[in-house]
């Protein structure tokens, strides 16, 4: 006896796997090739974070804490290159640290070597380790040292020797990077770039003591939520939304009017604060670039959620007349 | 003993001064043999006797830490202030011995992964001798684990002590062993990293095809939010729904309809149903690590301390 033939929605209830795969690779690959600009109105999350990292005192150096590898390359990546490009258009200096992962200092340092070739091709100014930035590399045992650099940076970090200019190892706070920093309330801002669970270690350890923004990944950004909405951080950048956010307010502005238009592109709830877009180097970049698939694998899904259920519905009612 | 475990004044004292001095690398000699001699007694101890040593330690610097949070804390303490008394005393004495506690801490980490490659190599070496159930595999990973050790010092001894003008930060200056590192780090582990987790992309989109489904009323809950959240992270929609509500209401910030944008809408679900069930999740898992902290900081948790 042969099988009933399935009717349509039976066989929409049940589309084979390989096919929804197929279908997702052929559709977010043919969107990686357009790097679109789309109009968003940027999280206030972002907002908060780009105006702190826009307005704090470009003579202060910034702690960055890399804590991400390339698993996460298409969210942490964007955000730690929009960093790099927002501390080095405003000339600020960093320390560059990580406590997640051994792989996360040579993830940041490759990052970092692409923005400063980059910079180098434009004609930009470009990053000179030990003046103008320190790579301190990776610190196991992520609670302990983030409770020592809270105590007393100056012992913390003490004992770390980097090549000063002339190739000779000298204590990192004889850098001119860290040379003004006493204590960690020193530097301006630490930005967790993160795709675990450190941001929680980071705000346990040293909230208080110095300003804390994050840029987590999609994954981490609920865990983020509740210390953004107790104002414990500045601001924070979720996944691609985030970076696409941030590059969107480096080539707008924020509540920047351009003349003959009567509204800011994006505009901050503080009227006060005025920051004009960013001029020189690049602005659009990888969450320009990946946007557009995140838009295409997202109504994808969507799509397949509502095949699935209408079929259902579609196929149970058809039981139910027959 | 202050001076013995901290610093009495917190300037930073580097222990290795310019150059690596003879006597601090007889120093480092010197802990080493301590320490291997330590772990031979260690060994040597019956195995009654380990679990009274293992709580004894845990107990140590499980209380350091819950003495550091609970004594006063010295305030806008300068470089060269002497402690006026017994609570200042412990104050100083505390808040200078938190960077050495924190160094054993961060000897121990790496310690740790040191005994991970021990143990790693043990257990595989092993199965490969015995020609155990897939010691193929046990071979790639010992041939991974050794070329990509030996292949990342070389790398770094090449770029770090024998590169002074630092020539090889550019790849056309590249010798063999920095291709080769090139190749194992950049173009093997860190694409095979993203390609693991990209993968994650696949199951989600069949898992959500094939499980997202209306059956009962917490299913349609959680798949509308779902649903709003995604649609709320797609910012090409996001902007033009809210251009149309501001069509809507010409552009008026006060009107009631501007609560209908999705980033609104998403908002309001983030912030008052999504952060308090975290929180509460949060609360819960902290109670339930205090409990757990207690229990293996006052010896009572038996598995975690047997020997």
């Amino acid at each position: 006896m042969s099988k009933p033939e399935k009717s349509f929605w039976e066989k929409a209830q049940a589309i084979d796997r390989r096919v929804l795969y197929a279908v997702l690779i052929v559709c977010t690959a043919i969107s990686l090739f357009f790097k679109t600009e789309i109009p968003v109105n940027p999280d206030d999350s972002s907002k908060d974070l780009y105006v702190s990292l826009m307005t704090i005192d470009p003579n202060k150096t910034v702690l960055i804490e890399s804590d991400w590898t390339n698993s996460t390359r298409g969210e942490s990546a964007g955000h730690f290159e929009a960093l790099m490009r927002i501390l080095m258009n405003r000339n600020i200096k960093f320390v560059l640290y990580s406590i997640a992962d051994p792989q996360a200092p040579q993830v940041a340092r490759d990052a970092l070597l692409r923005i400063q070739e980059e910079r180098k091709a434009q004609g930009l100014k470009v990053y000179e380790p030990w003046v103008d930035y320190l790579d301190l590399g990776y610190f196991p045992n992520a609670e302990g040292h983030l409770q020592a650099v809270g105590n007393n940076i100056r012992t913390a970090w003490g004992g770390r020797k980097e090549r000063d200019e002339a190739g000779v190892e000298r204590d990192v706070f004889t850098s001119p990077v860290l040379s003004g920093v006493r204590v960690v309330g020193d530097a301006s801002l630490l930005i967790v770039c993160s795709a675990s669970a450190t941001i929680d270690i980071a705000v346990e350890r040293l909230y208080g003591k110095v300003p804390l923004g994050f840029m987590v990944t999609g994954v981490m950004g609920p865990n983020a939520l509740p210390y953004y909405q107790a104002r414990q951080i500045v601001g924070m950048g979720v996944g691609l939304k985030g970076v696409y956010d941030v590059e969107y307010m480096m080539t707008y502005g924020v509540n920047y009017r351009v003349e003959g238009t009567n509204k800011p592109k994006v505009s901050y709830r503080e009227e006060s604060v005025t920051i004009p877009p960013v001029t020189e180097g690049t602005t659009f970049d990888r969450g320009a670039r990946y946007f557009l698939p995140l838009h295409v694998a997202l109504a994808l899904m969507i799509l397949a959620i509502i095949l699935g259920n209408v079929a259902m519905f579609a196929s149970r009612k058809k039981r139910v007349v027959a | 003993m202050i001076e013995l475990i901290a610093q009495a004044a917190p300037e930073f004292n580097p222990f290795w001064g310019t150059e690596p001095s003879p006597e601090a690398i007889w120093k480092i000699f010197a802990a080493i043999a301590v320490g291997i001699v330590f772990m031979f007694l260690l060994m040597r101890v019956p195995t009654r006797s380990r679990r009274s040593i293992v709580m004894t330690f845990t107990f140590l610097s499980g209380a350091f830490y819950v003495v550091y949070y609970l004594w006063p804390e010295p305030i806008n303490r300068g470089p060269n202030d002497a402690p006026s008394g017994f609570v200042d005393a412990g104050g100083f004495f505390l808040q200078d011995a938190l960077p050495k506690v924190a160094d054993i801490a961060n000897v121990l980490t790496y310690l740790l992964l040191c005994l991970g490659i021990y143990s790693l190599t043990r257990i595989h070496l092993g199965r490969v001798v015995k020609k155990q159930k897939d010691w193929s595999f046990s071979v790639v990973l010992l041939i991974a684990m050794v070329a990509m050790i030996a292949v990342g010092y070389w790398d770094y001894i090449l770029k770090e002590f024998n590169d002074p003008d630092k020539l090889l930060t550019k790849a056309e200056n590249w010798g063999g062993v920095n291709y080769a590192y090139d190749m194992l780090f950049d173009g093997l582990i860190q694409q095979m990293d993203a390609a693991m987790f990209s993968m994650i992309a696949f199951f989600i989109l069949s898992a959500a095809y094939r499980a997202f489904r209306i059956r009962s009323i917490e299913a349609t809950v959680m798949m509308a939010s779902a649903i709003l959240l995604m649609v709320s992270l797609m910012g090409a929609v996001d902007y033009q729904w809210s251009e149309i509500i501001k069509g809507w209401t010409n552009d008026q910030p006060g009107n009631f309809l501007n609560n209908f944008n999705l980033s609104e809408v998403a908002g309001w679900v983030k912030n008052n149903l999504q952060i308090p069930s975290i929180r509460a999740l949060e609360f819960g898992v902290g109670l339930g690590a205090l409990a757990m902290g207690l229990r293996i900081w006052l010896g009572l948790e038996r598995g975690g301390v047997s020997v």
